[in-house]
């Protein structure tokens, strides 16, 4: 962020309405007056007023005409509103041209002026200052009050005082404004706009007060007042109103209050702004919203915290954007590889389900998504990184987020507890007792071997090479580059020899060539809540009623359409709840046993 | 509101009890009332800093005119709800100077629209062309949305003019303003001109003229004040609200400025001795801390200069006051009698109002509220008749002392 005094001028600003703050005053002479005004400007937005003036960079705009000032532009831009003859006493001055902030990140640029200069903002805000100030009642004078209507925008106004030895009641009446189109958005944000405003108001009054002090000291204006004579000869020029209004600079006694005021201003719209985020709900969450839902946290200041769960969710950094959890990982896991090289987009990858399901062939494919989908731990071992990450990726949205505890490259094993889909480096041994006692299914990813003639390997070996007969497919015609690997496929765990229906489904859906990958990601959507709901009866149903025997969960089983050899996925699936789901349940049954 | 009793420490003219006033100030109390039944209103307008504020302060809320210079300038529209006998009910509006109310931004309809008069107030202190210019603005534009409005024009702060510019200046702004409304052709519109100022009672007078053309039962008041006067012997009468000393009415002779100041500190003097004499219970008064002045107050005080000043209550808020000759006050009982008489008539003006009050609004609450005040006045008459005149209340100290003076 910078600040730079540019000269603005009305022809090239427009206007996002989202939130316009503004200090406004009620001078003795020309009656309410808006001082200073700080609004956003998002250059990337369309620009609908202006038509096709799209401009790009405000901030180059700015500072293209801060080189070349406009001189009509000051003519244009006079308030209208007055019953005085003369139009500017010093109390209604504040900038002569304004302040910019660019926030280069966010691409917004804040720009304080002493009035909006598009005429429509112009309008809605004097019409908000006028109401402030001369209309509504604040019950105790001074505080915040909230007015407004569709039409012209609503307002949080907060109106205060100023001491003025000079003024009449000794004190002037401003109001700062924040006018918004959202009036839900603002109501929200009252608890965080007031006691800021607070702030920067009482920094004002103590400013003034002080100043205020220091003349009193020096000139008590009570009896001189109150001794004023007042004779025919000198009744006129005594007559002290007439003066004009001091300035806001005068009466703190700061040559920069503006300049405070706009830094002031513009934090309050930023943070205002980074405070409450909106997310279109169109349904319940479903459990894997809540699992990301979960991840995040909103702390009192502002702040993400992240979730991390004790030891066995050791998993949720790793599901992070990887590029933005580094540092944490490398605290925690500093046996993990954590290169930062940038990965070459050329880099053969797995890209969906379908995609691993050609290159696997059906049969190892649907063994594996067994494995999957009760929970075997899953070891992908190659040198390819990005290829290793992308199979654990794809083979993820089989189950559940809750589900997924994932190490996406490492040089060591860990155990299954720790994470149920691993990438190992090709070096990495499988010890004795791991494969003796551990339940997982290893895929190796190796070369092919170039002695041999390439239409040899792929056929006797059977190995799963590259899509063989791609032609039908237009989705991975012409990516040859996984035909230079094969992958081996072994497991220690035998699989029953019935598949869970979930799976079932799933797979016919991967199956149905009419079906686009957007739908099928949606029919896994479907189907996973589904039958996470049925995992929720299952939870719901083995806590709360105490001890259950054979017979009765066999019954609740068939009420919810799941089978014998569903029990083993329903059984891993629960450990994929999420915490707020456990924890209700948990509290409303222990509740329960008391009562 | 523009003002509070804890910020700015207000002395009230006098020993004015506190409890005695019209109460807190209501702004902007908007309530479902039907345009018909609204009280008149009363605007005050004017340039900034032409003393709008100040003259509702000094007249209805007995700030003492020289705390007017530390008040703030009104920047909104300041209603101040003056309902405390049943003649004298109207709302005032404040009018911040700064703001033009006929903008597009205002409901103008709604400000004028319900208005009875409309003072404004004209600096005579201060260069006033640019008043009158908005004056002449004002009352056109008021006209056209509201035809009933009566017009004041309120030369304020003469106290700083020599006498002889007073009247120069009257003269000059009369002829300006009439001529630019010839010439505008609004001939038609009549507005009154008062020389008015908060050091002075020039600004009570003003105010009672402005209220009493807001009384619709003025004529039966005035012909009833006559009828009193030439049967007691009595030169001048007076029917006053006690709080703001506004008169209401008075008799078909003319106002001399000195009569009426000579009653106006008679209130005083009678509200500041029952404060300290005429209080039986001094811990119930203070509770109530309403003054001690109810509706059998009564006091006569005779000046060295052979004139007799009688004073009388009505009911809480009204009182009549007369002006005799020493002569004129031998044959005391007839003047009582008279007074039963006339308070007895006042009594039924009341009723006819309420009735035909009761009639037009469909309000159980208000139809008990004035039922229930009428019960109490008419109670409260049949007792002072059985009492024969005799003082009840603790004023009878203090009357029964002037009343010996007297045999």
């Amino acid at each position: 962020m910078y600040i730079t005094e540019k000269r603005i001028t009305s022809s090239l600003v427009t206007w996002e309405m989202n939130a316009i703050i503004s200090l406004c005053h009620f001078c003795e002479l020309h009656g309410p007056k808006i001082l200073f005004c700080t609004q956003p400007f998002r250059p990337q937005e369309p620009r609908n007023l202006y038509g096709d003036d799209l401009e790009t960079n405000i901030a180059h705009r700015l500072k293209s005409v801060s080189v070349a000032p406009n001189p009509s532009a000051d003519a244009h831009s006079t308030p209208i509103f007055s019953t005085g003859s003369k139009d500017q006493c010093e109390g209604c001055k504040s900038v002569q041209t304004g302040y910019v902030s660019t926030d280069e990140d966010a691409q917004v640029s804040y720009v304080s002026t002493q009035q909006p200069y598009n005429p429509e903002v112009f309008a809605r805000i004097r019409q908000a200052c006028i109401r402030s100030l001369s209309s509504e009642v604040c019950p105790g004078r001074e505080g915040p009050i909230f007015f407004g209507d569709k039409q012209c925008g609503h307002v949080l106004s907060y109106t205060f005082y100023i001491p003025d030895n000079q003024a009449r009641g000794m004190h002037r009446w401003y109001s700062i404004l924040i006018v918004m189109m959202d009036k839900i958005y603002l109501l929200n944000s009252w608890p965080f706009l007031v006691p800021h405003l607070r702030i920067v108001i009482e920094n004002l009054q103590k400013k003034a007060s002080k100043v205020f002090d220091q003349e009193e000291a020096k000139c008590p204006q009570r009896p001189l007042r109150l001794g004023a004579v007042v004779d025919p000869n000198n009744f006129i020029k005594q007559r002290g109103g007439n003066k004009p209004a001091r300035s806001l600079q005068e009466l703190t006694g700061d040559k920069s209050v503006f300049r405070m005021l706009h830094v002031a201003f513009l934090w309050i719209l930023k943070a205002c702004g980074n405070r409450i985020t909106e997310t279109l709900l169109e349904a319940p969450p479903t459990e894997d919203t809540i699992i990301d839902m979960e991840k995040q946290e909103e702390t009192e200041e502002g702040f993400i915290k992240l979730f991390t769960r004790k030891a066995d969710d050791f998993d949720s950094p790793h599901e992070q954007k990887e590029s933005e959890m580094r540092p944490m990982e490398d605290k925690e896991l500093d046996h993990t590889i954590c290169e930062t090289e940038v990965e070459d987009p050329l880099a053969p990858v797995v890209k969906n389900l379908r995609h691993l399901r050609k290159i696997l062939e059906s049969s190892n494919f649907l063994s594996l998504a067994h494995h999957v989908v009760v929970g075997n731990q899953v070891i992908v071992s190659g040198q390819q990184r990005p290829l290793v990450k992308s199979i654990l990726e794809t083979l993820k949205s089989f189950l559940p987020k809750g589900c997924c505890r994932v190490i996406p490259y490492s040089n060591k094993y860990e155990e299954s507890w720790k994470c149920n889909f691993l990438g190992l480096s090709p070096e990495v041994q499988l010890s004795q007792h791991v494969t003796s006692s551990e339940l997982f299914v290893h895929i190796e990813i190796l070369p092919k071997l170039n002695i041999l003639p390439l239409k040899e390997v792929e056929t006797p070996l059977n190995s799963w090479s590259g899509p063989e007969s791609d032609a039908s497919d237009p989705d991975f015609d012409g990516d040859t580059r996984l035909d230079d690997f094969q992958f081996k496929m072994s497991s220690t765990v035998t699989l029953p020899p019935r598949v869970p229906t979930v799976l079932t489904r799933m797979l016919m859906a991967l199956q149905n060539k009419n079906l686009s990958s957007e739908v099928v990601n949606a029919v896994f959507t479907c189907l996973k809540e589904e039958w996470m709901n049925k995992v929720k009866v299952l939870f719901k149903f083995t806590k709360a009623g105490g001890n259950r025997n054979e017979e009765e969960t066999k019954k609740l089983l068939q009420i919810v359409g799941a089978r014998e050899e569903d029990k083993q996925l329903l059984k891993f699936w629960i450990t994929g709840l999420s915490m707020q789901y456990r924890q209700h349940i948990l509290s409303t049954s222990s509740h329960s046993y008391k009562s | 509101m523009s003002f509070e009793d804890d910020e700015t420490p207000c002395t009230y003219v006098g020993s004015f009890p506190k409890g005695f006033g019209y109460g807190p100030e209501e702004a902007e109390i908007e309530g479902p009332v039907n345009p018909g039944e609204e009280k008149p209103r009363i605007l005050l307008m004017g340039l900034r800093r032409s003393g709008k504020s100040s003259i509702q302060k000094v007249v209805f809320h007995k700030v003492s005119p020289n705390e007017t210079l530390f008040l703030e300038s009104t920047n909104k529209i300041v209603k101040d709800d003056i309902s405390n006998s049943s003649f004298v009910q109207f709302q005032i509006w404040d009018i911040p100077g700064q703001i033009d109310f006929f903008d597009a931004a205002f409901d103008s309809e709604y400000i004028f629209g319900g208005c009875g008069a409309l003072i404004f107030v004209i600096d005579a202190q201060d260069d006033y062309m640019e008043a009158l210019s908005r004056l002449q603005m004002a009352v056109t534009r008021a006209h056209k949305i509201n035809e009933s409005i009566k017009f004041e024009v309120f030369i304020h702060k003469v106290d700083g003019l020599s006498d002889d510019n007073k009247i120069e200046t009257q003269r000059d702004i009369l002829q300006r303003a009439t001529d630019e409304l010839n010439d505008a052709g609004m001939d038609n519109i009549h507005l009154s001109f008062h020389l008015t100022s908060i050091y002075d009672h020039s600004i009570f007078e003003a105010f009672s003229k402005v209220v009493q053309k807001l009384i619709p039962q003025l004529a039966v008041l005035e012909n009833l004040l006559d009828i009193v006067i030439s049967n007691s012997k009595i030169e001048k009468a007076f029917l006053f609200d006690v709080v703001s000393k506004i008169y209401i009415a008075t008799d078909s002779s003319p106002v001399d400025m000195q009569c009426y100041e000579l009653c106006c500190d008679m209130i005083d003097v009678v509200i500041d001795m029952s404060c300290i004499y005429g209080v039986r219970d001094i811990f119930l008064s203070r509770a109530r801390d309403d003054g001690a002045f109810d509706n059998e107050s009564a006091s006569f005080i005779k000046l060295n200069s052979g004139t007799v000043l009688f004073l009388r209550e009505v009911n809480k808020h009204l009182a009549l006051v007369c002006i005799l000759r020493e002569d004129g006050c031998e044959n005391r009982g007839i003047i009582q009698y008279n007074f039963k008489c006339f308070r007895a008539a006042i009594q039924e003006v009341f009723v006819a109002r309420n009735k035909q009050a009761n009639k037009s609004t469909g309000h159980p609450q208000m139809d008990l509220l004035v039922n229930g005040q009428n019960d109490d006045e008419l109670d409260s008459d049949e007792t002072t008749q059985t009492n024969g005149g005799a003082m009840a209340s603790g004023h009878g100290l203090l009357n029964g002392s002037l009343l010996q003076d007297d045999d």
